[in-house]
């Protein structure tokens, strides 16, 4: 099976799961216990008033009718109106959008590159010190609550030494043209150095937070990954040829021990979209993270089922991408 | 006791860090369960004329972990928030346990249509991010800690499933199942006879090793505020509510709810880490 003919199955079995999440994501709402619009205005509005949103959000049709509604209009990027800013929903999520993927993109190169030369290095010093300490770092890395690193981080970086800011993405006063909205790639792209320097200066404690969990799992997969393979015969072979230590490590062993940390690089990005929401809290991060858990607590529904939605869907695409990755890394998937 | 307890025992107290682990996480249950009986102070009592008191560092001999913005003893809340933590983790436990060895049954017993349904919704189960599925049934439900157990559940009942249906797939082939029925015995004398002593040995090692992170999942919850009541003595909640201060300079209020979670998200970790090495090499032997 050709690539493209692996990648069409793929996306085609893909159809029953987006449409069985939609439904979830629909029902779920409608399951809030009480009358939708009670909750989302209160008592604030008159009885006529309460008819006439109803007609609007279709509340007065049947069930599988407004299903029907949504899913189609969502679709076509039609997410319905926020009730707390009366902005279409898909702008609210496109606005804030960028922030999160800059966020989750550089902690996922902080995990990616130093989780493999921590756990390189571990495993070419097997047994000593340095293993010793990469070890207890990976495993206090899983266990460690990100949202509080994250304040101990404010605390220590921000409060007492007030070398880095404590929130945000940009400081007041600074300025970044908006070209794709990652605002280390448009500084760098308008030549703005002082901006670049400052984007960076917000991201740093953010992106390392979120990075702490995945980088940890990393170290120990890219470890025991090295050790197998530094232990077969061709390494022996490649050092017998009296290659340097270096070419034989990084460019022998390392190659095949990546397989199993593409792998578990592909299973992090279940845990960096949820990290992203509590990061995001922390450094009160205006990405999508803090656009679902401000509309959570306003009750503004229409924003929360957007947001799930889209999350949802963004993440099941991310998992196929990841899978085509398998499938150009290793060809017997394919043929599965 | 019988042998294979003891081997697993034996196997156990090899690791010097799974036995630490092993206090670690009793002294917290210990805490756990005669919490109101120590703490010296009521957990949710306000009393504003002791606010941002610092503890023992300074000297503080009566709330020895300070207190918080609204003049709350620190000490007494952790106590009590071991109390919440542990009862929603072990809930959670029970919980998965239950529905998602019921619902792996069902699906990998008796197959067919059955068994393409449930499998195909716990796809789209497993298609959600994990905490963003937490959050959105927590905040579907509203708030009550009864109803944090049960978002959380949600997260790991479809893989429990899974596992569960799995084995089944295997057992029910077994001749010894063929053979209980050519003797007449019924699906429910199957299932709980034959097949469920069978398939529990990965059930179990699957839910010790989801204390711990049934643990950040609730602290997790508690800190974004969504299904778990802010002013309540929850770890997570209470990092949430002196949040503001840290910048301020009261580090108390929240570093010492920190440690707790990290102690007994790794304690729990250690624990089942240890626990499934020691089960494993059972199984080699």
């Amino acid at each position: 099976m050709t690539l493209y003919k692996y990648f069409i199955k793929r996306l085609a079995l893909t159809i029953p799961t987006l449409i069985g999440v939609s439904i979830i994501v629909f029902l779920l709402i409608h399951m809030i216990p009480g009358d939708p619009i009670d909750i989302m205005m209160g008592d604030r509005i008159t009885d006529e008033a309460r008819e006439a949103m109803r007609e609007i959000l279709g509340l007065d049709l049947p069930l599988h009718v407004q299903y029907w509604q949504w899913f189609t209009s969502a679709m076509q990027g039609d997410l319905g109106i926020s009730i707390r800013s009366s902005q279409p929903v898909f702008q609210e999520i496109l606005d804030r959008l960028p922030a999160t993927v800059e966020l989750t993109l550089v902690a996922l190169f902080i995990a990616v590159l130093f989780g493999i030369l921590f756990g390189v290095t571990a495993a070419r010093h097997r047994n000593t010190i340095i293993d010793q300490s990469m070890i207890g770092f990976s495993l206090l890395g899983v266990s460690i609550p990100i949202f509080w690193l994250g304040m101990m981080l404010i605390f220590f970086f921000s409060v007492m030494l007030g070398w880095l800011p404590v929130s945000g993405r940009l400081s007041m006063g600074t300025a970044i043209p908006s070209l794709t909205g990652l605002y280390l790639i448009d500084a760098l792209l308008s030549g703005n150095i002082s901006g670049f320097v400052d984007a960076l200066k917000h991201l740093l404690l953010p992106a390392f937070s979120l990075a702490t969990v995945s980088l940890a799992l990393v170290v120990r997969v890219t470890r025991s990954s090295m050790l197998d393979v530094l232990s077969e015969d061709y390494i022996r072979t490649a050092r017998a040829k009296g290659l340097r230590e270096r070419k034989v490590v990084y460019v022998h062993a390392l190659k095949n021990a990546m397989i199993p940390v593409v792998t578990v690089i592909g299973l992090q990005l279940a845990k960096l979209m949820g990290g992203a929401i509590l990061t995001e809290t922390v450094f009160s991060w205006p990405g999508i993270g803090r656009l679902l858990i401000n509309a959570i607590g306003f009750r503004d529904y229409p924003v929360v089922q957007g947001v799930v939605l889209f999350v949802a869907f963004a993440f099941i695409f991310m998992n196929i991408i990841v899978d085509m990755l398998y499938a150009y890394l290793d060809p017997r998937i394919r043929y599965e | 006791m019988n042998s294979e307890f003891k081997q697993i025992i034996t196997v156990y107290k090899k690791s010097k860090l799974a036995v630490a682990a092993f206090f670690i996480a009793l002294i917290l249950m210990v805490l756990a369960f005669t919490g109101p009986y120590i703490a010296p102070y009521d957990p949710v009592e306000i009393n504003l004329s002791q606010r941002f008191e610092p503890g023992f560092w300074e000297g503080n001999t009566e709330h020895i972990l300070g207190t918080d913005n609204l003049g709350r003893d620190m000490f007494s809340r952790i106590i009590a928030g071991a109390r919440i933590s542990l009862s929603v983790g072990y809930a959670v436990i029970a919980i998965t346990a239950v529905a998602g060895m019921f619902i792996g049954l069902v699906s990998g017993y008796f197959g067919g249509v059955v068994d393409i349904v449930i499998m195909r919704f716990i796809d789209i189960l497993l298609a959600f991010p994990p905490l963003l599925l937490a959050l959105v049934i927590a905040a579907t439900l509203g708030t009550g800690l009864d109803r944090a157990m049960l978002a959380i559940a949600i997260i790991y009942i479809p893989s429990l499933a899974r596992i569960v249906r799995g084995s089944v797939l295997t057992v029910k082939e077994m001749p010894y199942v063929e053979a209980s029925r050519a003797m007449g015995g019924g699906n429910i004398w199957i299932i709980l006879g034959h097949v469920l002593p069978n398939v529990i040995t990965p059930v179990i090692v699957y839910l010790t090793l989801l204390l711990g992170d049934a643990i950040l999942y609730t602290a997790a919850l508690g800190f974004l505020g969504v299904g778990i009541d802010p002013s309540s003595p929850e770890w997570g909640a209470m990092l949430s509510g002196g949040k503001d201060f840290l910048i301020l300079g009261q580090w108390w209020i929240t570093v010492f709810p920190g440690i707790m979670i990290f102690l007994a998200v790794l304690s729990f970790n250690l624990f089942g880490d240890g626990l499934r090495e020691a089960v494993d090499s059972k199984l080699r032997l």
